[in-house]
């Protein structure tokens, strides 16, 4: 079955980098026809497309910007997180790079439905050409009365800015990245307040993710219910961006309706790198929780992969062949969420310290049968008992760990390190 | 105003009240690190964990407000025990464990916590802990020394720097577990409050220069007193040991000084230490002659002879440079009522501009004696015709004084000017009491030793017109008398309703004179002290 | 610093922040973008200096903006080479060799992770995900991505810089 592309569907069609030529492949037509739609029936028509966040957490978008308080005493913001960080995430990347109005039509939208004048695009520092295309489609945008004064003649006003990060994956959490526009450490805030009441510059404010945005176009255009028609049921609904990577053939930002499998995915991608076997594979970027290999008929949709105890997160899908040593990515991971962890909350700074050395341990062959257990205890520890939710990402795939792939440890354990060696990908690719 | 549930104790509070001020209340000591009540709420020690009922996951007390009648609250309750626990093994893997030589042992939050909320063992007996080289002996400014390896990154230092005194020399560097505090290269915390980051610290990661290895806090005493350092009269507790002041801590009064005190108050308890005392009346019969050591009775004695020796053409003059205690001022005041004399006056010792913040804005001290208006308000001012301090001190009025008693010498006082010195000895006779050895007591005919605040009660009346009670710490030494004792033993030779009274009753007669219709004891002053209204006016 | 003079952001990089401050409501939420500046200005990383004057023009302390210099991984406080190589070594690119890449690279600067060659050319450090696992195993030299790398490719792009 062949799914037509919605939202990558200009990729690889350069002249819709500039408005004329967006325009001419249907573009702004949505935004046109927003604004002459009452900013609550907006609001209302996101809700019912049933269209989740698309940056991790699955927050139903139309009820996000339903919190926006009414009225005009305080400025109102959208922050656009483009902060995409989550490791083996790049579709983000791919919408800017290749569509940059698709998104600043999303945005708009998003403003005009909380009646927002000013859209902060926060984008990933290390994104510095996306930044610049961007940058420069909004330029655009204001010379076509796309943004500005006077958005289409509609006398609504919008101001846009792109606002680089500076590297920290921390920043793509909500208050974090709020606390990071504002020029601090982007370390997250106490909630409640939430966002949409005390977000940024104390303000109300919606943060979205920009996939999320991107689809708000088309909602506008076609309707919530033929958004709703795509996906696996009404809680899942709409296409999605999935970013395969690791031992596949073919990595790369796959669209599907949401809830494609693995397998559908592996087909698209031309199967698993050299026709290995399948060991395991992480479904939502680095936080979720590993899965078997006997996961891969599993959609790949928010509750479908929460009732198998992981995540739809931000639909990376990481694959790891029979190859694969899990300790040692898990380690990896762990690693990753050490050098990440903010500071502030004691579980999340000591607890992902802690557990990337005990990884490393078992790794080195100087682990200890209690190691284990350890391990769960430092999960529950660090589970829902901090700010935000970077550490019950960091327990995610420590616990499937040792969990689902208890034997691997215990291999390690018995025989004094990995029993596997150290895979040297560019020999093993010359020989082949 | 909503009710909530403790453990089982219901109480109403302030709509939007927190819950570890809400567990105080109802005696539910709720563990917490990076929380202080004036500092903002950051919730990250993840320390105040408790049940909520209604909510899926435990929430910091600190963070969780009571906004509505009927929320229940769990602490004692085995999740929040585990969670406790989870926290306190995490903050202790990496601790150095160094009590034996930290000087926050025994008022260590890690400690207390440790033993109440921890475990016995800790796991991480076989990792290697995380160290700060260089980093463990810092002086991050002239009063306070950094340990990074002993830091639980609760920012509260940080948080103070930004938010009380608003100078932000402290920050919080790196990122997870390298995270620390410190101080921008090449600048020194070194604003006037500097050493409150020391009392808010919970470890002993910062730690007082001035203190450092002075004594094991578990050997001192500690009385609530009141800081003599300027007339803000921060309140403090005073700590002791054998009869000597170890430290100033501040004791909380959002009134006047909150949380705080000046780094310069904290060392002026060192001027006790430094003064030599007086410990025996003296006697000068000749100018220049050596003075003649007297025994008590013989001191009171030789005043009583000289006050009763006042003519009709003789002129007693009564000064006080406000040092010394309202309770003082008062006696003297009654003395020189007995001797009919309208010469009375307290000088005015300006002194550096010292700020502490506190929830009205801040308080602001502006000279160098603690209670110039306790002793106006207890009438050491100039009665009709009388000499002021002014003329005294700086005018000729000591040279027309057939007697002039001034009753406190302070080190610290400007009457030790020498051109000050000077004029007050133009009296034909000039007592002194005072409790240390200074120019004026050196040129004295008759010096009577006094105490000082940490030896006596009593009370100041700070620079917002705030009546302040300090109590004794420990006894004087041999041979210093509490100058109110003095004072009521040479009243009651002309009057025995003076007869055997202790500074409490002096008070009350004190207040009942010049406070009434104030209602107060002595026993049962108000703890935050009694506002006496506003300004100066008060005073007259 | 004599004078009261302390150190300054060039006159482009104050250019730039004005135009700039009218686009946010704080002066505080120009950090981040005046640290660009002056990174860029200090020549790829921020010395004390360059943290001074930031703070400066910001009316911040110096502490703050230390903190948040030291928060994120792009600011540097040590110098670095005129090129910077940032070698994704996440999962993704883990998977497909980015170990080797970090062990070539090094082999061809002859120098560790964070430090600078010694005719200051190139530095290079392992870093996290970069975005772009579509074309793992990559890195980002100066502001460029490349992938997929092999060793050779690696080297050939390190040995064109100038």
């Amino acid at each position: 079955m062949a799914f037509e592309p919605i939202l990558t569907r200009n990729v690889g069609n350069p002249d819709v980098r500039t408005v004329a030529g967006y325009r001419r492949a249907g573009g702004y037509e949505a935004l046109a026809k927003g604004l002459a739609t009452e900013p609550d029936e907006l609001i209302e028509q996101v809700k019912l497309s049933g269209l989740r966040g698309r940056g991790g957490a699955g927050f139903p978008a139309g009820v996000k910007w339903g919190f926006i308080p009414k009225g005009n005493d305080r400025p109102k913001y959208l922050v656009a997180n483009a902060d995409e960080s989550e490791p083996g995430t790049f579709k983000d990347r791919v919408l800017m790079e290749h569509d940059p109005h698709q998104f600043i039509e999303g945005c708009a939208l998003c403003c005009w439905a909380v009646q927002a004048n000013t859209c902060y695009i926060y984008i990933r520092g290390e994104y510095v050409r996306q930044a610049e295309v961007l940058e420069v489609a909004i330029a655009d945008a204001y010379r076509e009365g796309i943004l500005g004064d006077n958005v289409l003649g509609s006398g609504f006003r919008l101001e846009m800015q792109v606002h680089r990060g500076a590297g920290a994956y921390i920043c793509g959490e909500e208050t974090g990245m709020l606390e990071s526009l504002e020029g601090r450490r982007g370390q997250p805030r106490v909630k409640p307040p939430f966002p949409a009441v005390v977000g940024a510059f104390g303000c109300p404010t919606v943060i979205n993710n920009v996939e999320t945005l991107c689809n708000v176009p088309h909602i506008v255009s076609r309707g919530p219910e033929w958004f709703k028609q795509i996906g696996t049921d009404e809680r899942n609904t709409g296409p999605k961006l999935y970013c395969l990577s690791g031992h596949v053939e073919r990595p790369g930002v796959y669209e599907t309706a949401i809830g494609a499998t693995l397998d559908e995915l592996l087909e698209r991608a031309g199967g698993m790198l050299g026709g290995r076997e399948l060991k395991a594979f992480q479904p939502g970027g680095a936080s979720a929780a590993i899965l078997p290999a006997d996961k891969r008929a599993v959609p790949l949709d928010f509750d479908s992969l929460a009732a198998e105890g992981s995540m739809l997160g931000s639909a990376a899908v990481i694959v790891m062949d029979e190859t694969t040593c899990l300790v040692r990515a898990t380690r990896r991971l762990a690693a990753f969420f050490n050098h990440e962890s903010c500071g502030q909350c004691t579980p999340c700074r000591e607890g992902t310290n802690w557990s990337e050395m005990v990884l490393d341990r078992i790794e080195a062959g100087e682990g200890s049968a209690a190691d284990v257990e350890l391990i769960r205890r430092i999960c529950n520890n660090m589970g829902g008992t901090t700010l935000c939710a970077l550490a019950d990402a960091a327990v995610g795939p420590l616990r499937s760990l040792v969990d689902t792939f208890g034997d691997e440890v215990e291999a390690h354990l018995a025989g004094g390190g990995c029993p596997l060696p150290e895979r040297r990908y560019f020999e093993e690719a010359a020989r082949v | 105003m909503p009710k909530v549930t403790i453990d089982g104790r219901e109480i109403e509070v302030e709509r939007g009240e927190n819950l570890i001020e809400a567990g105080k209340k109802v005696g539910v000591q709720i563990p917490h690190y990076c929380y202080h009540p004036r500092l903002s709420v950051v919730g990250q020690c993840r320390m105040c964990l408790v049940k909520v009922e209604g909510m899926p996951k435990l929430q910091t007390a600190c963070t969780t407000q009571v906004m509505k009648d009927g929320m229940e609250v769990k602490v004692d309750d085995p999740q929040v025990q585990e969670a406790q626990a989870g926290v306190m093994e995490f903050l202790l893997i990496n601790h150095p464990l160094d009590c034996p030589i930290c000087d926050q042992a025994g008022e260590c939050g890690l400690q207390d916590y440790s033993f109440k909320h921890g475990q016995a063992f800790s796991r991480f007996e076989y990792d290697k802990k995380r160290v700060y080289p260089g980093r463990e002996r810092i002086p991050v400014g002239p009063h306070v020394l950094l340990n990074m390896n002993r830091c639980i990154q609760c920012t509260r230092c940080v948080r103070f720097t930004e938010e009380v005194t608003g100078t932000g020399e402290l920050g919080f560097f790196q990122r997870g577990a390298r995270a620390e505090i410190g101080v921008f290269p090449g600048k020194q915390l070194d604003n006037p409050l500097s050493t409150c980051v020391v009392d808010i610290c919970p470890v002993g990661a910062l730690t007082s220069t001035e203190f450092r290895f002075a004594e094991r806090v578990w050997y001192l005493d500690k009385e609530p007193s009141i800081c003599t350092g300027c007339d803000v009269g921060c309140n403090i507790t005073l700590e002791h040991r054998e009869g000597k002041i170890r430290r100033y801590k501040p004791r909380a009064n959002p009134e006047v000084n909150d949380y705080w005190m000046c780094d310069y108050g904290r060392g002026t308890f060192r001027r006790y230490e430094e003064t030599p005392r007086l410990t025996t009346p003296l006697l000068r019969e000749e100018p220049q002659a050596e003075p003649q050591r007297l025994a008590w009775s013989e001191g009171i004695r030789r005043l009583v002879q000289q006050l009763a020796a006042l003519g009709p053409e003789d002129t007693s003059a009564f000064l006080s440079a406000g040092f010394c205690s309202t309770e003082e001022a008062y006696l003297l005041r009654r003395l020189a009522d007995a001797v009919e004399s309208p010469h009375r006056g307290t000088t005015l010792e300006p002194g550096e501009v010292r700020r502490i913040p506190n929830p009205q804005g801040g308080i602001e001290g502006r000279e160098a004696a603690p209670n110039r208006r306790g002793c106006e308000l207890a009438g050491l001012t100039p009665g009709e015709g009388g000499f002021s301090a002014t003329d005294l001190t700086e005018g000729d009025a000591a040279g027309k004084c057939t007697l002039l008693v001034v009753a406190d010498a302070d080190p610290g006082s400007r009457l030790h000017r020498p051109e000050t010195v000077e004029r007050l000895r133009r009296a034909a006779f000039l007592v002194v009491l005072g409790w240390g050895e200074s120019p004026l007591s050196a040129v004295a005919d008759l010096v009577l030793p006094t105490t000082t605040h940490a030896e006596s009660d009593g009370t100041y009346v700070n620079c917002e017109h705030r009546l302040q009670q300090f109590e004794r710490a420990f006894p004087a030494p041999t041979g210093a008398r509490p100058a109110v004792d003095t004072l009521l033993e040479v009243l009651a030779v002309v009057d025995a309703r003076w007869r055997d009274l202790t500074t409490a009753e002096v008070f009350e007669r004190m207040a009942a004179e010049v406070l009434a219709p104030a209602e107060v004891s002595f026993a049962g002053f108000p703890a935050r002290g009694l506002s006496l209204g506003d300004g100066e006016a008060a005073a007259g | 610093m004599a004078n009261g003079a302390g150190p300054r952001l060039g006159e482009k990089a104050r250019k730039t922040l004005d135009a700039l401050r009218e686009r946010y409501p704080t002066s505080e939420a120009l950090l981040l973008p005046a640290l660009h500046l002056a990174q860029e200005q200090w020549g790829g990383w921020l010395p004390d200096e360059a943290i001074e004057a930031v703070a400066g023009e910001l009316g911040l302390a110096p502490a703050k903006v230390y903190g948040v210099v030291t928060f994120y991984d792009l600011y540097h406080q040590e110098p670095v080479g005129r090129h910077r190589i940032r070698i994704c070594t996440n999962l993704s690119c883990a998977l497909r060799g980015a170990t080797e890449i970090v062990e070539t690279v090094a082999d061809e600067l002859g120098v560790e992770a964070d430090e600078v060659t010694p005719d200051g050319r190139c530095s290079f450090t392992g870093f996290e995900c970069l975005g772009a696992c579509d074309i793992a195993p990559m890195a980002m030299i100066d502001d460029e991505y490349h992938g997929p790398l092999t060793p050779d490719a690696v080297r050939r792009l390190i040995r064109g810089l100038e």
